[in-house]
């Protein structure tokens, strides 16, 4: 029993140390914490699908996928092609990048590059849906540039990201 | 609404791939994969909820109103760091971002400063943070992070000179 306590505690302590700065911000001002859970739950509540669909894939790859496939694609065979097929899925991908974490964990654990990984979140910074409404807002000029700029820090920071994942101790 | 299209998208890719599982009769690899795909589910479910709750307090905790009058107070490159450690802080759709951008152009905040400012709202949360220690390891989040926030100030500064 003292074992098991033990283990929830050191999978999910960083979920414990969010939920009690929740329950400090609920004492300090119950309405405001009442809409910021009512916030959570509508989140969940649009996002279930994709994290139901992302546990479940990537359930998945680790049983079903072929190492080799994935090292021709985004794995180390794979070379600059690799890197680019992972800054064009992240550009296209909606909602939140971390929603995706443990799919693109699962495909590191099978061979993926560090760097595709790395560039993939990075581009995912690009949001590609939301892009329209951002140029009426602040401009095409403006939006543009900074998505373009985001796009080539995606690439670039891949290979830097790897570099030190590698390297440092 | 994209959330919902792209979530029947990997449903509707899993689900094929049971089928294929099905049709090759490999029960044993099918039973693995489905109880991993249930313990991800309720894992993640757990970590994500706490993330949502979190950025659902901070969003109401932190009014529109007050992080640009906040941010409004800095400028130069002073501006730039500050942009940069709220944007990382601030979390959600970042749609909630550009019209926080547009009020502090109006009010006269640099470019920089509003490069900043979204850049870091989608590149760095400080709350995903803790996800991504979890998946990807120590080396890889630091690295990705302070990288990240070297170059938002170097692209701020550029965004500064070009437009």
């Amino acid at each position: 029993m003292k074992e098991k306590i033990k283990s929830i505690f050191s999978e999910y302590y960083l979920e414990i140390i969010f939920l009690t700065i929740a329950l400090i911000l609920v004492l300090i001002n119950k309405n405001k914490a009442y809409v910021g859970f009512k916030y959570a739950l509508n989140t969940y509540k649009n996002l279930f699908f994709v994290i139901m669909g992302v546990a479940f894939l990537s359930g998945l790859i680790s049983e079903l996928v072929n190492e080799n496939m994935i090292r021709k694609y985004i794995g180390k065979e794979s070379g600059f092609k690799g890197v680019i097929i992972g800054a064009i899925f992240g550009t296209v991908m909606v909602g939140p990048a971390y929603v995706y974490y443990p799919f693109l964990k699962e495909l590191m654990n099978k061979g993926a590059k560090i760097n595709v990984i790395a560039t993939t979140i990075g581009a995912w910074a690009i949001k590609l849906q939301w892009l329209p409404f951002a140029i009426t807002i602040l401009g095409a000029k403006f939006i543009i540039t900074l998505n373009i700029f985001i796009f080539i820090f995606a690439i670039f920071s891949g290979y830097l990201i790897e570099y030190f994942t590698n390297n440092l101790k | 609404m994209q959330n919902l299209i792209t979530g029947f998208i990997l449903i509707g890719i899993t689900i094929f791939f049971y089928a294929f599982f099905l049709f090759k009769n490999d029960n044993k690899k099918l039973k693995r994969s489905f109880k991993k795909g249930i313990k991800q589910f309720i894992k993640n479910s757990i970590r994500l909820f706490a993330v949502f709750v979190i950025i659902g307090l901070l969003q109401s905790f932190l009014s529109k109103e007050s992080v640009a009058n906040f941010l409004l107070k800095f400028q130069g490159f002073k501006g730039i760091i500050f942009g940069e450690l709220t944007g990382a802080v601030m979390m959600g759709p970042v749609a909630s971002g550009y019209p926080i951008g547009k009020y502090l152009l109006e009010n006269g905040a640099s470019i920089s400063l509003i490069s900043a400012f979204l850049l870091s709202w989608v590149l760095i949360g400080i709350v995903s943070i803790s996800i991504e220690f979890k998946e990807f390891g120590v080396k890889f989040a630091i690295s990705r992070n302070i990288l990240t926030l070297v170059f938002i100030i170097l692209i701020s500064i550029l965004m500064g000179i070009l437009i």
